[in-house]
């Protein structure tokens, strides 16, 4: 499974020799699945092109001329929604996303350490309870998580997404980097800790150096998941001014109703973050969806 | 991995044994606030609002940093959130019996919540009608908070609903102001046979719909009868007068609305009206500034909504409502709390909000030609006629009332209902929210 | 006894996960199901025990029973197109395309996976607008113009506008996931169908069905679950209007919760929506455990 990157890129050289045999049937046929190819690519990417083009238009174009490009690049409408409240969307989000990742890799490495190099007394409860976790969906929660982080209060505060984002996705977190450490050789641990380390030096030294590549991938499934979460950021925050994207665009939306280019403007810079990571980090995406589908 | 039985199994009774300390916190019983004139004004406040926009803001801090100033040994802490976030803040607020002195609420059974919670304080004493404060007030705004015979809330502004028209769209049709239900809709026949829309109407989250059946309710139930129905003690909805109302309504969007309506914001059927494209468009008095900023510059009156001529209930009442303020039951600065409520009251004040926000004052004369613009001054001199407020439906009722309502009238648009069935589904909905209050 | 301590504090590396998923995933978890026999809201001062009142009464309401066939008609609209479809073009990808292509459509394919939901959502609410939406534009420009409709304002349509949205976002998805699955495929077995004369239908359906078996399960599993727990994109469509009409489990929960301060009811639905999702992500769980055992 780590050889997936490399196989991603693994030609065919089948369709090659295909080719030799054409039919006219198989020409059709061949035409029939490039048309359906092509028209799911249009599909796809028109919505998002007319999202991009329209944030540049004016009401009256987007109205009346829904299909041609914009008169001009009205930057302005960028301008207005990032001063409208995206900026501050976007500042909490990265706030949230990015302490969330930090948690989430963290105590997932260490646990998974722990589970898969540690004699731990009770290891196998504390696998099952971790097991466990996977089955839970974080909609049961809702109302008694209310509940708690008022009473505790969390509630409205940042600090509420960061634990809950850490806390549903450790599991899968953990089962990812578990897999991963398994497969390093034990050797290596073996041999720096003859040479004197500690559990402790061994772990930052060696063994989370060596799962670099999970780590990054768990880095960017974490990402990709608190950039994007709507309910707990809906429930749990009120204040405006603490507000993550996805509901912070929802109550823009709601407050410039008729003001559909700026906030076509503001969807395609949230939308941006997210495509430009998926798009520089692919195959670590991958790696991590693959993976966290197989386990 | 193996899995020893027992591990599971502790694991489980450890977990029951956490649940069991999840139970409520006792309840602190309804102290009476003391409200008499406080001896010296020292102390903090706090007060949350629902008018974070930034431009109704200013107005509040502006008026407790006056007061500050003349009080030097108050500190008043003010916080203010959106429309939506105050919902939730509020709600949380009061469950862990944590509300500040001073609280937003709006007219209706929102407000009735915390009074039967025991967490709002009775203001009779100070501000019911005939005494000195409460008699600044325009008596329907008053009325707005009473519950049970007793003043709960001050009246910060005052909204009214109107159907604002297009003078020249309406003359160019022949069609001139309807005084009543029947003129109405002919109207809208003229209007449609002239291609226009005759009136902009968008229901996207149900409640424009809503507000129109608020007035028609007022109209076609006896006013009694809507007391005790919109009471979720005693609420039965039996009355006919609903189901013709919902009638009379849905006449109304055949003739003078559009099929898309369920789709469409309520905002996008205004600039629809902006634009000069639709006759009429029914709006509550705070959105009277977009009209006036309108570009193109538009030529606009306003009316009541005309009552049909065959109509049971109060002619003379008006859909629309104060927001206001409430003071906590358990505030132990509830006279200080009072003192800063009279001061946001007094009549400079009044007429700085009308000026600043564009809201109207409950506070008798304080709109003058000055401070507003002709259709805003006619606006407030016709709420004065008004004898009570028809407070909008989704809030003067119990929110599984409210919520009935609101999924009933848009199943009836959209033609899967029909207003009888409407109507069983909001008995079937009082009924349970009687149990819930019992 | 200190070499007990020592193994105990091995514990320490587990610990705060293990902390995190007891109080904020297990713990509300079984609260949910305490609270779910109690009639309460933010406002009452007590909560009312009433047993299985709750229950009795999401049974007998029409509301529940339309959400609970809405998030059905999700999951089986979402099996044909990102279990069926999407393998179709997956392996459409990989028959016809030449490399470098592929790796362009893979990504443009993906692209509205890695927006937000809640982008997406805003996004189609403008597109699907009865009068200056794109949707209706294009009907009327082939000249189906009086298929027209106020698609999320129509109780006949919304539900299906909704899922229609979520089938754009996702089949891109797992079409990827398929893809990387057809990669394992050993390249002989093609080999082998071609020197037999098997057409790339049967091809298709002999070789790439049977071999990405273990991939189309998992993928199935997961679009299911996904579809109960449906939530972000129909609270920013339609939040569940007109008339209730496309109503899910997830918001109908939180509508009962949060608008009609009904707290004991929607405990009572997320009781629901934590039996069927529990039950689905077990199975996930047996699948992939057999098959780590199979191979």
């Amino acid at each position: 499974m780590i050889a997936l990157g490399s196989s991603m890129e693994r030609p065919a050289s089948h369709r090659g020799a295909a080719r030799a045999s054409l039919g006219v049937r198989a020409v059709a046929a061949r035409l029939l699945g490039w048309s359906l190819l092509g028209a799911f690519a249009v599909a796809v990417l028109y919505p998002v092109l007319w999202m991009v083009l329209s944030g540049f238009k004016d009401n009256q174009e987007i109205f009346n001329q829904p299909w041609a490009p914009p008169g001009e690049l009205r930057w302005e409408n960028y301008a207005r929604a990032w001063d409208l409240g995206v900026v501050r969307y976007f500042t909490n989000s990265v706030i949230v996303t990015g302490a969330s990742i930090l948690a989430t890799t963290l105590i997932s490495a260490w646990a998974a350490y722990g589970l898969c190099r540690l004699r731990l007394p009770f290891g196998n409860a504390v696998a099952l309870l971790v097991l466990g976790g996977l089955l839970l969906s974080p909609t049961v929660a809702l109302i008694p998580l209310f509940r708690l982080l008022t009473s505790i209060g969390l509630f409205d505060t940042h600090w509420a997404l960061i634990v809950l984002y850490t806390a549903f996705r450790i599991p899968f977190t953990i089962f990812l980097i578990r897999a991963y450490m398994i497969e390093l050789p034990r050797a290596v641990d073996e041999a720096a800790t003859i040479d004197g380390a500690t559990r402790t030096q061994v772990f930052w030294r060696v063994i989370l150096p060596m799962c670099r590549p999970i780590l990054v991938s768990a880095a960017l499934l974490q990402a990709l998941f608190a950039w994007n979460e709507f309910a707990f950021a809906l429930v749990f925050i009120s204040d405006e001014a603490l507000k993550t994207l996805p509901v912070g665009l929802v109550a823009m939306q709601s407050r410039l109703l008729t003001d559909w280019p700026v906030v076509l403007a503001g969807l395609t810079m949230a939308a941006l973050p997210t495509i430009l990571l998926f798009l520089v980090g692919q195959r670590q995406f991958l790696r991590g969806l693959t993976e966290g589908v197989g386990k | 991995m193996t899995k020893p039985r027992w591990t599971a199994l502790s694991l489980v009774t450890v977990l029951v044994a956490t649940a069991g300390c999840g139970g409520g916190s006792g309840t602190a019983p309804a102290a009476t606030a003391d409200l008499s004139a406080p001896k010296e004004k020292a102390g903090t406040l706090t007060m949350v609002t629902k008018f974070a926009d930034p431009e109704y803001a200013p107005y509040f801090e502006k008026v407790v940093a006056a007061y500050e100033a003349a009080n030097p040994k108050v500190d008043v802490k003010l916080e203010q959130v959106g429309d939506q976030p105050y919902k939730d803040k509020i709600r949380v607020l009061s469950a862990s019996r944590d509300l500040p002195d001073i609280y937003f609420s709006w007219a209706g059974d929102f407000a009735n919540k915390f009074v039967r919670a025991g967490l709002a304080a009775d203001l009779t004493d100070v501000i019911g009608p005939g005494t000195p404060w409460g008699s600044t007030f325009a008596p329907a705004a008053l009325k707005a908070f009473e519950y049970g015979g007793k003043n709960y809330g001050m009246p910060i502004n005052l909204d009214g609903k109107y159907m604002v028209y297009n003078k020249t769209v309406l003359d160019k049709a022949g069609v001139t102001p309807p005084v009543s239900f029947e003129e109405l809709l002919s109207a809208c026949d003229k209007l449609k046979a002239a291609g226009v829309q005759p009136i902009a109407f968008g229901n996207q989250y149900g409640w424009a719909a809503i507000h129109y059946i608020t007035q028609l309710n007022a109209y076609g139930v006896p006013g009694r009868t809507l007391e005790t129905d919109y009471n979720p003690a005693t609420g039965a909805f039996t009355d006919p007068g609903y189901v013709t109302a919902l009638k009379q309504f849905k006449d109304l969007v055949t003739r003078c609305g559009t099929k898309d309506a369920n789709g469409l914001s309520h905002e996008t059927a205004q600039a629809q009206f902006l634009a000069g494209k639709a006759g009429m468009h029914y709006v509550e008095t705070v959105e009277f500034d977009v009209f006036t900023k309108a570009k193109p510059a538009i030529e606009w009156s306003f009316f009541r909504l005309p009552a049909p001529s065959a109509a049971a209930g109060d002619k003379a009442a008006l859909t629309g409502a104060p927001d206001g303020f409430l003071v906590n039951a358990q505030s132990k600065n509830a006279a200080l709390a009072v003192d800063f409520l009279k001061f946001m009251t007094t009549k400079e004040n009044a007429a700085a909000l009308t000026k600043d926000n564009g809201w109207l004052s409950p506070v008798k004369g304080s709109a003058t030609a000055d401070n507003s613009y002709p259709q805003l001054t006619d606006a407030l001199a016709d709420i004065d006629k008004a004898a009570s407020f028809a407070i909008w439906l989704d809030t003067v009722t119990h929110a599984e009332v409210a919520s009935a309502y609101l999924s009933g009238v848009e199943g009836m648009l959209s033609g899967s209902r029909t207003p009888e069935q409407v109507m069983e589904g909001v008995r079937a909905a009082a009924a349970k929210a009687k149990k819930e209050v019992g | 006894m200190g070499a007990l301590l020592t193994r105990w504090r091995t514990w320490l590396w587990v610990l705060p996960a293990v902390a995190l998923l007891l109080v904020f995933v297990y713990y509300p978890i079984v609260d949910n199901l305490r609270l779910s026999f109690f009639s309460w809201n933010a406002f009452s001062p007590e909560p009312r025990f009433v047993g299985l009142d709750n229950y009795a009464e999401a049974f007998a309401d029409p509301v529940f029973w339309r959400a609970l066939l809405n998030n059905t008609a999700y999951a089986v609209v979402s099996l044909v197109f990102q279990a069926g479809l999407s393998l179709v073009l997956a392996a459409l990808l990989e028959e016809l395309v030449g490399k470098r292509m592929r790796g362009l459509l893979r990504t443009l394919y993906f692209i509205p996976a890695a927006m937000s939901i809640t982008v997406a959502g805003v996004l189609f609410s403008f597109l699907y607008n009865p009068r200056y939406g794109l949707v209706n534009a294009a009907l009327d420009a082939v000249g189906l113009g009086h298929l027209g409709r106020a698609w999320l304002g129509e109780e006949s349509s919304a539900i299906w506008s909704v899922i229609a949205m979520s089938q754009w976002q996702s089949i891109g998805y797992t079409a990827v996931l398929f893809v990387v699955a057809i990669q394992r495929i050993p390249r002989e077995y093609y080999e082998a169908a071609r020197v037999d004369g098997s057409g790339a239908v049967r091809t298709f359906f002999s070789i790439t069905v049977p071999m990405v078996r273990e991939m189309t399960t998992l993928i199935v599993i997961l679009t299911i679950s996904g579809a109960f727990l449906v939530f972000n994109e129909v609270m920013v469509m339609t939040a569940g209007g007109p008339d209730n009409s496309s109503q899910v489990l997830g918001t109908w929960l939180y509508r009962k919760a949060f608008f009609e301060d009904d707290m004991g009811y929607a405990a009572g639905v997320a009781t629901v929506i934590f039996v069927i999702t529990f039950a689905i992500a077990a199975l996930q769980l047996a699948v992939s455990r057999r098959r780590r055992y199979d191979t």
